[in-house]
């Protein structure tokens, strides 16, 4: 397997050239620095994000106190009323609407996020308290405490490609978890001390700052953007490495031999992909000490590791295909770069791009951009990453990723094979 | 078995409006050891890319064992180039290896080849050392050794002793021979050193501008421009050297007479017994010898009364 050759050899000459596999490596950390200082909303004052609130809850009576309570209005109330840690700004500008109305402000970007309650909300909420309430007396019977089904779905509601979607959906679903955990201790606290406590006081009262949010900014929408760019950019070293063995001759070499453009490429496609894995881990790492909010626990950063490595292995798939057509080092660079920074704003790694719709796929429409491999890997990455997604919210991107790669790098192995390993001209 | 290996046929190659490589043709037999002699820019190494078909020639074709470069088995040719082409950072014994999958040698063979080549070329103590530690004598062997580690039918060595110290290049030499004589391979070398050529080569081509200006053995080629020994001269005043020459050219018994970078070279049977009679003549011209040494006839006279003029370097 002349293939095995060339990526043992590919792999010594990256781990015994010190300089240049340090500077790899520590590209993505810098860059990650660099972007999360910028983005990080360092020295930045928090906004109130702009939300729109559609109530459709019909209400509940409480089981014990035979109360009614609506518990749509008083989420609202406490949405009205969030500020940011330590500080009297308010989380949300809260514009109680209705959903046509919420749609159409989303569409003008008037507001970042709508919320919609269910009618049932309170509902579950009260079998949600009922449930806590039984749960001492029941232990030990056997009998399942939530024995009807009452799941209440409040949708968040947005444009994923949107920034000020990214980061208010994220502070939205923290206050949504805290809300609920609240619920939860105070009925447990309701029911061990006094008797009567009413609850929604207690929430009234103590949803003021909610911990966490204080640090929800920009970046946690940017970070796979980010990652995306310092992916991208290993287009232009692959380049450089592999036009390098044109310019030495040791490619002239091997094309007297019966190498051929396959071996010479997937030989070296093994040890770079594992640069590119490396660099998405330092690249999460790195992320994450600078305070990168990212959702879905370590499933999402395993995910997101398998997506990055599909965009490496894309961005070492274009480096073959510039190589086919540079002759030296420099030339490599400026082309290398030419293409990836302008590829990483056409994937949306910055900034949203307006739609361009060429067609529908499986439901999903797919746009101009989709062509490009490293678009689906962001999605994928964000859907992770920022929305806290699993393998179903990212498994139609990641094949359309895994596609796009063999087609670029079947591409390059063509482009390599008829520009570099015939007779010269 | 056919006894002309490679042929070449109305070879042309022009980069552009300048031609490079003037309707070459030869034919070069199995087993032998074949010279390019001509200076830097000759064409000698655009010529050579274009027989191991690394470089499309823009006319013309090349045989190899009657089938055209492009077509015959890989691994019939290996090729040193001139300059050094290696991995900095694979060590010799990984270098060879490497060139050896690549060239499918199997795997006990490789390894059998590998400690031959290591040994034969002195290398073998630095087997495991990369190469961007090794001296530049090393870096040419392991070059060479390159080249070969496939066994190639047809060696091409384009100025293996470019830059090689007197003991290399002897150590070099030895082993060109050792694989025309102990092998059987053919050898292909260019050179812009006569003596190379003339020690090493069975024939030589004397190539300039691109254009094939001889092709025979190096004897035969010494032996048409006249045996017999040359006188280098260099005179008081320069400025009559023309004068001076037309008057020497005159004398009986000699061959021929040039002037080289404001050197007299003077071409004669017994040179030494027609000194006094040059003397006269100098004499005559009221000049004085700075410097004069008598030696044999070599390649290098044959290129200058081809072409007019020295070698460039």
């Amino acid at each position: 397997m002349k293939f095995i050759s060339i990526a043992k050899k590919d792999f010594k000459e990256l781990i015994r050239d010190r300089k240049s596999l340090a500077m790899i490596l520590l590209f993505p950390l810098f860059f990650m620095l660099v972007f999360g200082f910028a983005f990080g909303g360092m020295g930045q004052s928090n906004q109130p994000h702009n939300l729109a609130v559609v109530n459709y809850d019909k209400g509940a009576t409480m089981p014990i106190t035979g109360e009614t309570v609506n518990f749509g209005n008083n989420l609202t109330k406490v949405l009205e009323d969030s500020k940011y840690q330590d500080s009297d700004v308010h989380l949300f500008d809260v514009n109680l609407t209705t959903e046509s109305d919420a749609n159409k402000k989303l569409e003008a970007k008037d507001v970042d996020a709508a919320l919609i309650i269910p009618e049932n909300f309170s509902q579950s909420m009260v079998a949600m308290i009922t449930s806590t309430m039984q749960q001492p007396l029941t232990t030990g019977t056997g009998t399942s405490a939530s024995s009807f089904n009452a799941t209440a779905t409040l949708i968040i509601r947005g444009d994923t490609g949107y920034i000020g979607f990214g980061t208010s959906q994220g502070i939205l679903t923290g206050v949504l978890e805290q809300y609920k955990d609240t619920l939860v201790t105070q009925t447990r606290s309701a029911i061990t001390g006094s008797s009567g406590a009413e609850t929604t006081q207690y929430i009234q009262s103590k949803v003021e700052a909610i911990s966490g949010t204080g640090s929800f900014t920009t970046f946690d929408f940017l970070a796979p953007g980010m990652m995306v760019f310092a992916i991208l950019l290993l287009t232009t070293t692959v380049a450089s490495a592999l036009t390098r063995e044109v310019e030495k001759g040791t490619l002239a070499r091997l094309k007297l031999s019966n190498m051929t453009s396959f071996d010479i490429l997937f030989g070296g496609l093994l040890p770079w992909s594992l640069i590119a894995g490396v660099q998405v881990v330092i690249l999460l790492i790195v992320a994450v000490l600078i305070g990168f909010h990212w959702q879905g626990g370590l499933n999402s950063l395993i995910f997101a590791l398998f997506v990055g490595i599909i965009g490496g292995i894309a961005s070492i798939s274009l480096g073959m295909i510039i190589a086919a057509f540079t002759r030296n080092d420099n030339q490599a660079g400026n082309l290398g770069t030419l293409i990836s920074v302008p590829t990483s704003f056409l994937v949306g790694a910055f900034f949203p791009l307006p739609q361009v719709v060429i067609g529908h796929l499986w439901g999903q429409s797919f746009q101009i951009y989709d062509i490009l491999p490293w678009t689906h890997v962001l999605y994928a990455l964000r859907a992770t990453l920022t929305f806290g997604g699993g393998w179903d919210a990212i498994a139609y991107h990641v094949g359309w990723a895994a596609l796009l790669t063999a087609v670029l790098f079947v591409i390059g192995v063509v482009l390599f094979s008829k520009n570099r390993l015939r007779a010269d001209n | 078995m056919n006894n002309v290996i490679i042929e070449v046929q109305d070879l042309k190659k022009s980069f552009g409006g300048f031609l490079a490589v003037e309707n070459l043709n030869l034919k070069i037999n199995r087993g032998e050891v074949f010279g390019f002699l001509g200076p830097n820019g000759a064409g000698k190494t655009t010529s050579i890319n274009m027989m191991v078909g690394l470089l499309r020639p823009s006319s013309g074709q090349v045989l190899i064992d009657g089938r055209e470069v492009q077509e015959i088995e890989k691994g019939t040719i290996g090729i040193c180039p001139q300059e050094l082409v290696l991995w900095d950072y694979l060590t010799c014994r990984e270098s060879l290896m490497l060139m050896g999958d690549m060239y499918e040698v199997p795997g006990a063979k490789l390894k059998k080849r590998v400690d031959k080549l290591l040994d034969d070329l002195f290398l073998t103590e630095k087997a495991n050392t990369v190469v961007s530690q090794l001296s530049g004598g090393m870096k040419r062997r392991l070059n060479l050794a390159l080249a070969l580690i496939h066994e190639p039918e047809i060696v091409v060595l384009d100025e293996p002793s470019e830059g090689l110290d007197p003991q290399s290049r002897r150590v070099l030499w030895n082993y060109i021979r050792s694989l025309r004589d102990d092998e059987g391979k053919t050898v292909i070398l260019t050179t812009h050193l006569m003596d190379e050529a003339d020690r090493l080569s069975d024939r030589v081509a004397i190539i300039d501008h691109g254009k094939l200006l001889r092709l025979d053995t190096p004897s035969n080629l010494k032996k048409e421009t006249g045996e017999g020994d040359v006188v280098e001269m260099i005179i008081s005043d320069p400025g009559k050297n023309q004068e001076f020459i037309n008057s020497v050219k005159k004398l009986e018994g000699i061959y021929g007479v040039v002037e080289v970078n404001s050197q007299i070279n003077i071409r004669a049977r017994d040179a030494v017994g027609k000194l006094p009679l040059i003397m006269d003549e100098l004499k005559h011209f009221g000049l004085r010898v700075v410097d004069l040494s008598v030696r044999q006839n070599t390649l290098e006279d044959v290129f200058i009364d081809l072409t007019g003029t020295g070698l460039r370097e």
